[in-house]
């Protein structure tokens, strides 16, 4: 049970890093490290300053990467609220989807 | 927000207006209501100003070599015709049994495009009777979504809604990110994104050459198909008489794919777009409703 508590934890800590490299190399954010964005940074406006067409590009990389399709505002409100929020919504949505 | 009594006189002058226009178009019918337009629409040429400063940025460069009256005169027509494409719409609202009949020259490429499965951007402009013409796009077969601002949702479900049949989903530009996660997703799904590009209210703009000075156009349509991979299809009406109107395809371009440079690309797309409308306006230079100083931002 602890191991599997531990491996959970550690699966979430690399989803996380693995969401920030693609935030920086993928939306090519300049002057900023993957190390440097907090887990709850917000991403969009103060916090990263990433806008609505950055928006598009997240979209399109999650359904690339994740295969999964954040389909309205509500989901989008709640999945990029910051990188925590969005690992969660991968994480929850990967584990419906596997059944 | 609290009003002065001359907006409160002005508005209620509005709404008188407004329901004159539509007794004259339940009793009379489409001709009764157009035969009212032109003394109306006379006199407010001849007496407003702001109307003037409205279309002055546009008439000034489409007919640089027009004098003072004949400026005049082209407000006339402009506001006239744009005065019929409301008649038109109210009382294709107002009466289930009102049709235009117009033909979709290029009905065949757009379903071409379609059967791409990987969704289309369809820009359209502030130009003819876009709003009545956008019921042809029912018989496509496709999901239809337009992003749109909230006024202009209330003028289109005026009369689709009466009407009873909504050929569109509607996004709201204004809602969380400007409506982009639910363009994106349904560009994704392989459906219709209708926008609007001749208008920059917010976000990023390029600079392209229109009518012969630069303008900034918004670019946010280009970078959603680049970065959907859908094609853009550039979708002008035209009314062309009473009851007729023409839809046509203008330009179809795929951004993204040229290899250049994002920001070069999307300046490119811009001014692609920029040559359609063009081209449209030296055919229907008074179908132009874009009352807005696109030349000044």
């Amino acid at each position: 049970m602890r191991l599997q508590r531990n491996d959970n934890r550690w699966r979430m800590e690399n989803l996380k890093k693995d969401l920030k490299e693609m935030l920086v190399r993928d939306l090519k954010l300049q002057d900023i490290n993957p190390e440097e964005i907090g887990n709850d940074d917000p991403l969009f406006e103060q916090g990263l300053g990433l806008d609505s067409l950055d928006a598009v590009e997240l979209v399109v990389l999650i359904n690339k990467h994740y295969g999964l399709q954040i389909k309205d505002m509500e989901e989008g409100r709640v999945a990029f609220a910051s990188v925590n929020a969005l690992a969660d919504f991968i994480s929850e949505h990967r584990d419906t989807s596997t059944g | 927000m609290k009003q002065t009594v001359s907006q409160q006189i002005k508005k209620k002058l509005e709404w008188l207006g407004h329901c004159f226009f539509y007794t004259v178009l339940v009793l009379g019918g489409q001709r009764a209501a157009y035969c009212f337009l032109y003394p109306v629409i006379f006199t407010y040429v001849l007496c407003g100003r702001k109307i003037h400063r409205a279309t002055a940025p546009y008439f000034r460069r489409r007919f640089p070599s027009h004098n003072r009256l004949a400026l005049r005169l082209d407000v006339f027509k402009n506001v006239l015709s744009f005065g019929k494409v409301l008649v038109d719409r109210g009382w294709m609202g107002l009466n289930p049994k009102a049709e235009l009949s117009g033909r979709f020259a290029d009905s065949e490429k757009l379903r071409a495009v379609i059967r791409e499965g990987r969704g289309v951007v369809v820009l359209l402009a502030h130009v003819g009777n876009w709003q009545t013409c956008l019921v042809r796009l029912k018989a496509l077969n496709v999901e239809v979504h337009a992003l749109m601002e909230f006024d202009q949702e209330r003028v289109s479900k005026h009369f689709f809604e009466l009407r009873g049949e909504k050929p569109f989903n509607i996004i709201d530009v204004h809602g969380f990110l400007g409506g982009m996660i639910e363009a994106t997703a349904a560009l994704q799904k392989g459906d219709m994104v209708l926008m609007m590009a001749d208008r920059l209210h917010q976000g990023r703009s390029a600079s392209v050459d229109f009518l012969g000075s630069r303008a900034n156009l918004p670019i946010a349509a280009y970078h959603l198909a680049a970065t959907a991979g859908s094609p853009v299809v550039v979708l002008f009406a035209a009314k062309t008489g009473r009851k007729n109107y023409s839809l046509a395809i203008w330009d179809i371009f795929y951004p993204g794919r040229s290899g250049r440079e994002k920001r070069e690309e999307f300046v490119h797309c811009a001014q692609r777009f920029s040559s359609a409308l063009e081209k449209y306006v030296e055919q229907y230079p008074y179908q132009w409703y874009n009352f807005f100083d696109i030349w000044a931002q």
